[in-house]
């Protein structure tokens, strides 16, 4: 029972970072139809900025500062170069600008930083556990999770109540409309790009936390995939709930299953769950069903 | 389905013209210049390095042969092709080394064909499981389930459990001798580039040919609209389905091929990254077209080779650029496929195409 209860806060505090990713990943879909498999490199980009001005002795929140200011550029600039170019083109090419981005990212990133694993030194958060009740939970998890949950409200009230916030979302809804009200479509794609970089360098800094900063820390932008498909490609709440199911499903089959299928069940059971989960729900719990017509 | 312009004053007068493997006399004498030149020519040139460049083509050719049919012409988005790669590499690696031959046939040398096309079913049938989605779903889903048959099929089952067979460790190696074909051990890169040959001619063959069957035409409706091409009477799920039983054979072909060239296998030569790799040949050289997908391939190693000699001089100054050429190359790579996507999304083979008819009517383009 005890590791029950370990499994299910370590699943939940971890998703939090994943479901962090995940809505960058989903708004960048929803403003701008671009389905980004680059999201993992994202990631790495700005942890890497961040620890490595950490490790210069830079104070920690301000290094996540920096990471930030630096992600809202290069999420700009990637956005200006590579996508601005193709809106309106078929979705595999899209789909292979980003994948051809993503081998650029991690190509820029190994060339940079190496594939030897990093930490953070001194240690960001004390390795002292804390007692919640009857569960005990890792500092760093808990105050990455705190920061995750932290961002995301500051995410969505940026959504509901800000001028921006609002061109985005009536962009996401219409882009016609939105067009014909003055939006401006470029700034809002712009603008998307921007924030899921940023959203993807604090999941990255805060997974590097965990477990140190290696190249695998990018192995999170391909699992915030099925965090989407479950929540629904174009549903924020989607994407929170989906990032915390896949957090949960991720540690409890490493927990439960790892006996009976030793080896790598932690990291394939969210794919193997998204292509079953695919065949019942195709367009998620939330998502919009395509209605097609010839 | 002819793609080719017919030079001025000739007509096609039936449909058996109009279906010929060579429209023109020109044609034909190209094709069979091209193929005294890859029989002959090639192998004249015996220096190993050249040919194992080449070798290294074929596989390409072979392996992004199945994602042009997939993607080009049936629209079924793949990112996970290596994984029948592997599948087929690792049927064929251990039928040769587990599966008791009887004498006679081990003294034929028929163990390796007949791995080959082992491996072509298994893979097939392994494909067809990962294509079963495709009935419920489409586009981005799609994708996103081939990807879970890249992790499930090479991180999960290959590394975990299917290399502990025989308990050699990650590893299989192939003891020189155990490949052979017929009188021949494929025990050389010359060896090798026969037997590319001989597999790359007759897949390339095999797929056009389907191209021009009813079949072939029941993908490309596929491809176009598959909503219309229900209601013309076409069994849309069966013909996707049969898609990715030829894709995943040849991709089964293709790894069986390879482990003759590699003589060790390993869970590691076939990672997500030459899924994607495959996939970006096939855009480089152009979506939907089977030049395309030789010319990408070529185009890809031929590049990337030639990077690797640009950069050799320059280690000297920074030795830290040999080092990480791998990341070098993959940057570039991804570099690459953007400016293409951007630039040229129509491909070599477009390219190709545009030059032929421009001389077509040259020197009065009227």
């Amino acid at each position: 029972m005890e590791l029950f209860f370990m499994t299910l806060t370590t699943g939940i505090l971890v998703g939090g970072i994943y479901a962090l990713v995940a809505l960058g990943w989903v708004l960048i879909y929803k403003c701008s139809g671009v389905l980004n498999l680059a999201m993992g490199e994202m990631t790495l980009i700005g942890a890497y900025i961040s620890l490595s001005f950490y490790n210069m002795g830079v104070p920690f929140v301000l290094a996540l500062v920096i990471s930030l200011v630096i992600g809202f550029i290069l999420g700009i600039v990637t956005e200006r170069i590579f996508l601005d170019k193709l809106i309106g083109e078929p979705v595999l090419t899209v789909i292979m600008v980003t994948v051809g981005l993503s081998f650029f990212f991690k190509g820029t990133v190994e060339f940079i930083w190496g594939t030897d694993t990093q930490v953070f030194t001194p240690a960001v958060f004390s390795i002292e556990p804390i007692h919640i009740g009857p569960m005990i939970v890792g500092q760093v998890y808990l105050w990455s999770f705190v920061a995750a949950i932290v961002l995301l409200l500051i995410f969505v009230a940026f959504f509901k109540y800000t001028r921006w916030g609002l061109a985005m979302q009536a962009t996401a809804d219409d882009e016609m409309a939105a067009l014909s009200l003055g939006v401006s479509a470029r700034f809002v794609y712009a603008a998307a790009w921007a924030i899921a970089f940023m959203a993807a360098g604090v999941g990255g800094t805060l997974l590097g936390n965990i477990n140190g900063l290696n190249i695998s820390v990018g192995y999170l932008g391909l699992l915030v995939l099925p965090a989407v498909v479950l929540g629904g490609l174009n549903s924020v709440p989607g994407a929170i709930v989906g990032g915390i199911v896949i957090g949960l499903l991720q540690n409890f089959c490493g927990a439960y299953l790892d006996r009976y299928f030793p080896g790598g069940v932690k990291e394939i059971a969210p794919f193997a769950f998204m292509a079953i989960f695919l065949l019942f729900k195709p367009y998620g719990l939330w998502g919009w069903e395509r209605i097609e017509r010839v | 389905m002819s793609t080719t312009w017919l030079p001025c004053g000739e007509y096609h007068q039936n449909y058996k013209q109009d279906h010929a493997w060579f429209q023109t006399k020109f044609i034909k004498g190209k094709m069979i210049l091209l193929a005294l030149i890859l029989i002959f020519g090639i192998p004249y040139v015996s220096d190993p390095y050249f040919l194992s460049i080449c070798n290294q083509v074929g596989y390409t050719i072979l392996g992004a042969l199945g994602v042009q049919l997939l993607i080009g012409f049936c629209g079924q988005i793949t990112l996970g092709h290596a994984a029948f790669l592997a599948v087929g590499a690792y049927t064929s690696t251990l039928l040769i080394l587990e599966f008791p031959w009887p004498k006679i046939l081990l003294d034929w040398g028929l163990a390796y064909p007949i791995s080959i096309v082992a491996a072509a079913v298994v893979a097939g049938i392994w494909s067809v499981l990962f294509g079963l989605p495709s009935a419920r779903v489409k586009g981005f889903y799609l994708i996103l389930t081939t990807m879970a048959a890249q992790f499930i099929t090479v991180d999960f089952i290959i590394t975990q459990y299917v290399s502990q067979v025989g308990g050699r460790g990650q590893a299989f190696s192939l003891p020189p001798g155990t490949i052979k074909i017929g009188p021949w051990v494929i025990d050389s890169d010359l060896k090798v580039y026969f037997l590319m040959l001989f597999l790359v001619i007759t897949c390339v063959v095999a797929v056009v040919n389907l191209l021009r069957s009813r079949v072939g035409r029941a993908w490309v409706a596929i491809r176009d609209n598959d909503i219309s091409a229900e209601v013309m009477g076409i069994n849309v799920f069966k013909y996707k389905l049969l898609a990715f039983f030829v894709a995943g054979a040849i991709g089964g072909v293709t790894g069986a091929f390879w482990i003759s060239n590699l003589a060790a296998i390993s869970p590691e030569h076939f990672p997500w990254f030459w899924s994607l790799w495959l996939v970006g040949v096939i855009l480089i050289g152009g979506v939907g077209s089977i030049h395309g997908t030789i010319f990408g391939s070529l185009f890809m190693v031929i590049i990337m080779e030639a990077l690797q000699l640009a950069v050799m001089p320059l280690a000297d100054i920074w030795p830290k650029l040999l080092m990480d050429f791998l990341f070098i190359k993959e940057a570039m790579f991804g570099l690459a496929i953007c400016a293409f996507m951007i630039f040229e999304p129509n491909g070599i083979a477009y390219r190709w195409w545009q030059g032929k008819n421009y001389f077509n009517l040259w020197p009065f383009s009227y």
